[in-house]
């Protein structure tokens, strides 16, 4: 065999080894299980596969918000406006849809078909969207400043909308339909169906497009990416319009699902969508960090606090208990990229 | 003393003494047994090329770098700095480019800043404070102590920097480059500044490479050369610029530049009246298979044209590529046929923590896609293509581009490049921090793309390098191109340096 036919045997062979990426999902994804299976040793009735479906399903609106906000976090940008999208876009769809008719200012709105209402909800969560990207791509203010002023903005308009309070009244019967729909004869409502779908897809987007490639090369160099001709303000508009829509569907879904529009809905969503994607290994820095790796992440959480809840620890500790994951789980990947790099 | 003994008996009056300093890189001897003295209280210039072994020199000076052997002396007293903090200690202060003052703070406070927490007690403040207002109204007696130094202009913030070095008894400062980004009324001013430091026992190490300033202001100057010292002598000794030029060149450079016949007719790119914060009024025009140098200093516009054509930065002014109007940004560029390797390639250039592989298609990712869906194995044969074609030495294309030497990183741009399928090349600084075997690789691509009707411009500081392979060079100085000189084996060196260094020149 010539000497370059070894090389070039041992260049495809290396070249099969794990990517950091794909060695921190494991990671996390290990980590998830293990979690599982020591709350199934400690707390009783713990290990029932029902209770693996219920982890997922009761969480489907912060993996929802989890995906956008990861994207975003991967190219470089902060999302924390996503809670407030939520309680905005569903007060938006109740008063949209509530017909002209009621009694008082709180149980009468714009009369609008439901699709209609849900439709112009959609865009008054788009242009929140509009406005992160405007601030954040045309005036170059930090994402996390602006965000932080567009969640409370959302929210504010929110609570306008419904007098501090909510709107729950002189709907038109289909309403419900979408957030209540049961899928496949099964238990299993629309919006997981639809949090699955989206993972499904943001996982395929980010492993295998262009578009989730140059959603890691902004946030790994921004300057070296806009000289090698990516177009990084307008793929930043993209994932901000992206997020905000999808905070308007998940904030649209709960509405329907509680036929209510209520300003507080969703507070304090957007850091646990921010937690679980750290928690899923996504670097804070931007360049680095998986879909998959956020899901996981959102399994430990809700593993954390709900086998916290079986073991009879008060409600009162679940911010403790997710402060002292997320320590640990930041931690242990530090170390174990280190490490990987030392060696 | 044995201590003494190591120097000439009056060594007690040099400022500063260096004996043998001697400063080893892997492979490359930066600075190679330099010895000379600086006389206490004189503005001593010190001046070479690029790479001459200057700021090695400095570094050493300041603490920040150990010397491999050779020995340094501060009035007859053994000065071996281990950090820039101890360097200070011993009363050597050091201006750098970036500043270092506090914005939020007044003048005042930056000028004790630090000190304070040395000293115990209030009484011993006030009299700190006392003796700084004093040394800055010695030094610039224009600045208000109680202003903000937010409100100051950069050159008052150097001032005050300088301030701070000469209160904390510094007795000798070191100014690397220092009016680089000043107009020409406060580069006065400083100086002004320095010769009252001077007049005030202070020992000013200077640093240029503007021959007028060392002119003007210098008492004695060092020259230095490849690592060498060449000569220490007063200026008032020194016959001009052209004597000056000539011990920083000395032999002729050597260049192996051969003129190529393939040079097209027409040109690819011409460039009119291109203005911009730096650039004042730059013309030129480029033809296909020809190579192009614009050689200058550091802050005389080069890197500034380079992003100008490559629309990466604002300029007014006419470009045309092929009959194509100018890009308006990279994007732009990259589709009209224009790649750029920039000047910081770990910055700009590369990704440094992904692979070599996802490196490599960049500039052109959608070539590697269908319906936006990216061909993994498809970039994996491009890879190993680019890695075999240009020799980037690597065990695998998985291998981090951080973890790849100097020259083979350029190589992972230059590939970038050649994936866009560019017509045009620019390379700024295409060869720094590139060690030689990878240099003459490098120059032997840029030749082959040149015979292969590409048209390249090369944004170099380097003489050697722009004379190696330059078909046509381009002399820069303040934002203008100054003169334009067509290579070949008569090439007047000491022209081109005393036209980069301001000296003025006219079409040759």
């Amino acid at each position: 065999m010539t000497d370059q036919a070894v090389a070039g045997r041992r260049l495809a062979k290396q070249d099969n080894r794990l990517s950091d990426e794909m060695f921190i999902t494991s990671l996390v994804a290990g980590a998830a299980v293990a979690l599982f299976l020591l709350a199934s040793i400690l707390v009783p009735n713990f290990f029932q596969f029902q209770n693996v479906v219920n982890l997922v399903t009761n969480n489907w609106a912060v993996i929802s918000l989890g995906v956008g906000v990861t994207f975003l976090l991967v190219s470089g940008n902060f999302d924390l406006s996503v809670g407030g999208i939520v309680a905005l876009s569903g007060v938006l769809a109740v008063w949209f849809a509530q017909a002209t008719d009621g009694a008082n200012a709180l149980s009468s709105g714009w009369g609008m078909p439901t699709w209609l209402a849900m439709v112009c909800a959609l865009i008054g969560a788009m242009s929140i969207g509009a406005v992160n990207a405007a601030f954040v791509v045309a005036l170059r203010v930090p994402s996390i400043i602006v965000t932080l002023g567009t969640m409370m903005l959302a929210r504010g308009i929110a609570q306008v909308v419904t007098q501090g309070s909510q709107r729950n009244t002189n709907l038109p019967a289909d309403f419900g339909t979408l957030g209540n729909m049961t899928m496949f004869g099964t238990s299993i409502k629309l919006p997981v169906v639809l949090m699955a779908t989206l993972i499904f897809v943001a996982v395929f987007v980010e492993r295998k497009t262009v578009f989730g490639r140059l959603t890691y090369l902004i946030g790994a160099n921004p300057v070296a990416s806009r000289l090698s001709g990516v177009d990084n303000a307008r793929h930043v508009v993209k994932l901000y319009l992206f997020s905000a829509v999808m905070a308007g569907v998940v904030g649209i879904l709960l509405a329907s699902e509680f036929k209510s529009g209520f300003s507080n809905r969703g507070t304090l969503m957007e850091f646990d969508a921010l937690v679980i994607s750290l928690l899923g290994g996504v670097a804070i820095a931007g360049g680095f960090g998986s879909v998959i790796g956020m899901f996981f992440g959102a399994i430990i959480l809700a593993t954390v606090t709900s086998a916290a809840t079986g073991l009879v620890l008060s409600p009162d500790w679940q911010f403790t208990l997710k402060a002292i994951a997320v320590f640990i789980a930041i931690m242990a990947q530090t170390w174990a990229l280190a490490r990987r790099h030392a060696g | 003393m044995i201590v003494q003994t190591a120097f000439a008996a009056n060594a007690q009056e040099k400022a500063l003494s260096i004996r043998d300093l001697t400063k080893d890189y892997p492979g490359v001897r930066a600075v190679d047994a330099v010895s000379f003295d600086i006389d206490r209280n004189t503005v001593h210039c010190l001046v070479g090329e690029n790479g001459a072994g200057k700021s090695t020199i400095v570094k050493m000076l300041t603490g920040a770098l150990a010397p491999t052997s050779g020995s340094m002396a501060i009035l007859g007293r053994t000065y071996e700095p281990d950090s820039t903090q101890d360097a200070r200690e011993s009363g050597v202060g050091t201006l750098f480019q970036e500043l270092h003052v506090v914005d939020q703070l007044t003048v005042l406070e930056n000028l004790t800043l630090g000190m304070e927490a040395s000293r115990f007690g209030f009484l011993v403040k006030s009299d700190l404070e006392g003796r700084v207002v004093k040394t800055l109204a010695a030094i610039e007696p224009t600045i208000d102590p109680k202003a903000r130094v937010s409100s100051l202009s950069v050159a008052q913030k150097q001032i005050v920097e300088i301030a701070r070095a000469a209160s904390s008894g510094a007795s000798i400062i070191i100014m690397d480059e220092p009016t680089a980004a000043l107009s020409e009324r406060e580069v006065e001013r400083l100086f002004g500044v320095i010769r009252r430091l001077r007049d005030s026992d202070v020992t000013v190490i200077y640093i240029s490479h503007k021959l007028d300033e060392i002119f003007e202001l210098g008492d004695n100057v060092t020259v230095m050369r490849d690592g060498k010292h060449i000569a220490t002598k007063p200026l008032a000794d020194v016959n001009g610029r052209p004597e000056l030029i000539e011990m920083m060149v000395g032999r002729a450079i050597t260049h192996d530049y051969e003129p190529r016949g393939d040079i097209a007719d027409n040109p690819v790119l011409t460039v009119k009246g291109l203005t911009n914060h730096l650039l004042k009024d730059v013309s030129f025009h480029v033809k296909g298979g020809e190579i192009v140098g614009f050689y200058g200093l550091v802050g005389a516009g080069k890197t500034e044209v380079a992003r100008a054509i490559y629309g990466a930065d604002k300029a007014d002014g006419q470009i045309d590529f092929k009959g194509r109007k100018r890009a308006a940004s990279p994007k732009e560029a990259i589709a009209a046929g224009i790649a750029l390797v920039p000047e910081e390639r770990r910055t700009q250039g590369l990704f440094t923590e992904l692979a070599i592989r996802r490196n490599i298609p960049i500039m052109n990712i959608r070539k590697l896609a269908s319906f936006g869906v990216f061909q993994d194995e498809r970039e994996k044969e491009v890879a190993r293509e680019y890695v075999g074609k240009l020799g980037i030495a690597t065990n695998s294309i998985e291998k981090y581009a951080e973890k790849l030497s100097g020259g083979n990183q350029q190589k992972v741009v230059l590939s970038k490049c050649l994936f866009a399928d560019a017509d045009m090349l620019l390379l700024d600084e295409p060869t720094r921090g590139v060690d030689v075997g990878a240099k003459s690789e490098i120059y032997d691509l840029i030749r082959d793309l040149a015979n292969n009707g590409r048209a390249i411009c090369i944004f170099s500081s380097e003489l050697e390098e722009v004379l190696g392979i330059c078909d046509r060079v381009f002399l820069m100085y303040d934002g203008r191109i100054q003169a334009e000189i067509k290579n070949g084996t008569e090439v007047d060196i000491p022209h081109i340096l005393n036209v980069v260094t301001g000296g003025g020149g006219e079409n040759k």
